[in-house]
């Protein structure tokens, strides 16, 4: 069935990028109800913008985007223009599908980055630039005013005065003795063993000093099941036992729906829920300073590549750098709820601008969002750091024992694939 | 004997679309995946080749506490459920095929469950194993007390077995479909003989109902248990193996290999071994049991 599909996926990969007319361009996009007004303004903008110069482009959303892509990939059907997700971008320019771009955005784009947007696109031993995203993602300690208040709890209001981990446990203690308060802190436990693991709970162990993997020697041994990281899970697996976190199977409303979780550790996605749940009571309280090196949040979301396919580069190098402007990004921006991931954009948007309601998610962006590793062996660090985070929540299992695992897991993948040349080398 | 290779070739002109299916979809892929199991073979596209790595997957495989404990989930998954889901299904067959009023209306309500998709079903059993006041906890509270719950999906020593009820549930109308033709089959005749013979309700069902499913139970025994080893859809959506690996099935551990962290290869060895492991259990049971008129 899987590969019935495939094929037709892939025959129809052939028909829509057989216009390999000069100036004709396709782009394809992931199709998402928040993304689509986007896109649509995307292709009619730029149509009118450089139709008199005879390029165009036909932005096409993708059902089951990732199997797309796969099947286009081994049939050769890939269009000119693609998009991917960040995490993944490794993996795909290590097989050799899609070129570098560095030499067809304006230097200038580039300069503007946000740090971890420039850090999600860089790839390689020679940090050569892959891959571009029009926004970015993060994450934040979403508070119950009223119930904070209650409790007597500090609500910190920025980055420099952001709780320690001692204060986040008092805090959760406090508000765990209200009688409205079932479990205080909800970390989204129900998103299960995914990549929410990595994206979520990496940023607790970066702020304590620790990480998923030695980046560079990309190396998990003494990483991954640091003391850092052994002593950030089991504060973590403390909380869980003590009743402060939500269970998965308590559902996803415990703090935007009952209102009986003060605390609600979670992406900016959930930010039209959270708003609409909580009214005034919504209060953005940054992630907390785990350990001496401040807090952390997560980042990085889907962006722009070319494929190694592709001929066109003259009108694919216009079409990037018009997506990639200042007003283009803030528009992504401002139509699907995500930060603009260039510095010039963020004053342009309404949202995460000067004073707008968002501006905390945007200076996150600028000072402490950490990339997620930027190798080929991704999907495996991925999947072993979030087994070990859900098994380290699910229960009273050995912390050390399950990042143990973790790095042998991560290290032998790696030595399976003679270390990912050109890396490790 | 002209005649007779005519009619060979028409036989073998019907049998050819279907042989063509069967082994493109299903032996090709097959051999393949046992020539991967001796390789390093990926996903994705890679641009170191792909090498023989010999029995690597399977030593790796069978020292795998994971891989194991995945085994012993299914074993005992298909054990538990099986009994159950047969017998939920035979009742509702007797229940639906004796005189009661209203009986196509509970007939058309019995194989409701089998028009909904598997996740549309998991997703509303996942409302209903909520905590702290979803549906069964609030059934829980009414004997336990206020306040008392049980998390069914987040206890290693209960999530298997909310997933036990929640797919016998889920299935079970099958089953009861082909054991409401099974019983329909029965010559009433042999009822009525017994009745004559003064035989009481539970003797007409030892004697004349039971050995006349024989070869209905064989093969409902046969399919319900291929059926439970390959256990996926619900620990995906629900549990996604855990709590602790509590309900890892091998189906879930290979696409886990196969997909998440795209070792193809390894999958590859693992789902090896479960076609053998399913063929052989098969085998077995068709050895023991055998139909009715089989010597």
């Amino acid at each position: 069935m899987k590969h019935a599909l495939y094929a037709g996926v892939a025959l129809a990969a052939c028909a829509m990028s057989s216009n390999a007319l000069a100036g004709q361009l396709t782009a394809w996009v992931i199709d998402g109800d928040s993304e689509k007004p986007y896109f649509t303004q995307l292709e009619e903008t730029f149509n009118a913008k450089y139709g008199a110069e005879g390029i165009s482009v036909d932005v096409v959303p993708i059902p089951s985007y990732n199997d797309a892509i796969q099947a286009a990939t081994l049939s050769g059907g890939l269009p000119d223009v693609i998009m991917l997700d960040g995490p993944n971008m490794a993996s795909v320019a290590w097989a050799g599908t899609i070129r570098p771009i560095g030499d067809l955005l304006d230097p200038a784009i580039i300069d503007d980055l946000l740090p971890a947007i420039k850090a999600q696109g860089t790839y390689g031993p020679e940090e050569e630039f892959y891959f571009v995203s029009p926004y970015d993602s993060g994450t934040i300690l979403w508070g119950n005013k009223a119930l904070l208040e209650k409790a007597g709890v500090r609500i910190p209001t920025g980055v420099e005065d952001a709780w320690t981990q001692e204060e986040m446990a008092e805090a959760l203690e406090k508000l765990a003795a209200l009688p409205e308060v079932e479990w205080p802190l909800d970390v989204k436990m129900n998103y299960g063993a995914g990549e929410w693991m990595t994206y979520g709970f990496a940023p607790f162990a970066q702020s304590n000093g620790g990480d998923i993997i030695d980046r560079e020697t990309w190396i998990a041994e003494g990483t991954i099941n640091s003391g850092a990281n052994v002593a950030t899970l089991t504060t973590l697996q403390d909380w869980n036992k003590a009743g402060y976190i939500v269970p998965a199977s308590a559902g996803d409303n415990k703090f935007y729906g009952e209102k009986t979780a003060a605390l609600s550790w979670v992406g900016n996605w959930m930010w039209p829920a959270h708003r609409e749940g909580l009214g005034d009571d919504l209060v953005l309280i940054p992630p907390p300073a785990f350990g001496d090196a401040g807090p952390v949040s997560a980042n990085g979301g889907w962006g722009w590549a070319v494929p190694s396919s592709s001929t066109n580069l003259e009108d694919i190098k216009v079409f990037l750098n018009y997506a990639m402007s200042s007003e283009q990004v803030a528009a992504y921006a401002d139509t699907t709820g995500y930060v603009p991931s260039r510095a010039s954009a963020i004053p342009l948007s309404e949202t995460y601008g000067a004073g707008g309601a968002g501006e905390i998610f945007a200076k996150l962006a600028e000072c402490c969002a950490i990339v997620r590793p930027v190798h080929p062996a991704y999907p495996v660090i991925t999947n072993a750091w979030a087994t070990a985070v859900v098994n380290v929540l699910s229960g009273d299992v050995d912390v050390k024992a399950e990042l143990d695992r973790a790095a042998q897991t991560i290290d032998q993948d790696i030595a399976d694939n003679d270390g990912y040349p050109p890396f490790g080398q | 004997m002209r005649i007779r290779t005519k009619g060979q070739a028409q036989e073998w002109a019907m049998l050819l679309p279907a042989l063509i299916f069967i082994t493109a979809l299903i032996v090709v892929p097959f051999l393949l995946s046992v020539w991967f199991s001796f390789t390093d073979q990926r996903l994705v596209p890679r641009p170191i080749p792909t090498k023989i790595i010999g029995t690597t997957n399977y030593e790796r495989m069978f020292v795998d506490p994971l891989f194991w404990q995945a085994i012993w989930n299914t074993v005992l998954f298909a054990l538990i459920v099986t009994p159950v889901q047969l017998g939920m299904s035979l009742g509702a067959a007797l229940v639906l095929n004796s005189a009661i009023p209203f009986r196509s209306f509970f007939r058309a309500i019995a194989i409701l469950p089998l028009l909904l998709p598997m996740t549309v079903i998991v997703s509303i059993w996942a409302v209903l194993f909520r905590i702290p006041s979803g549906p069964f906890n609030a059934v829980y509270q009414w004997f336990a007390g206020q306040g008392a719950y049980v998390d069914f999906l987040g206890n290693s020593s209960t999530a298997l077995l909310a997933i036990v009820a929640l797919s016998a549930w889920a299935t079970f109308p099958y089953q009861m479909l082909i054991y409401l033709a099974g019983l329909q089959d029965i010559p009433q005749d042999l009822y009525e003989a017994a009745k004559l013979d003064g035989a009481k309700a539970w003797q007409r069902f030892r004697y004349v109902t039971w050995p006349g499913l024989r070869n209905v139970n064989i093969f409902l025994l046969i399919i319900t248990t291929v059926g439970a080893l390959k256990l996926f859809t619900q620990v995906d959506i629900l549990t996604k193996g855990g709590p602790n690996g509590a309900t890892t099935t091998i189906i879930h551990y290979l696409f886990k290999q196969g997909y998440s962290t795209q070792k193809v290869g390894y999958a590859s060895a693992v789902a090896v071994f479960f076609f053998l492991a399913v063929t052989a259990i098969a085998l077995l049971q068709r050895r023991f049991l055998k139909n009715e008129g089989e010597a």
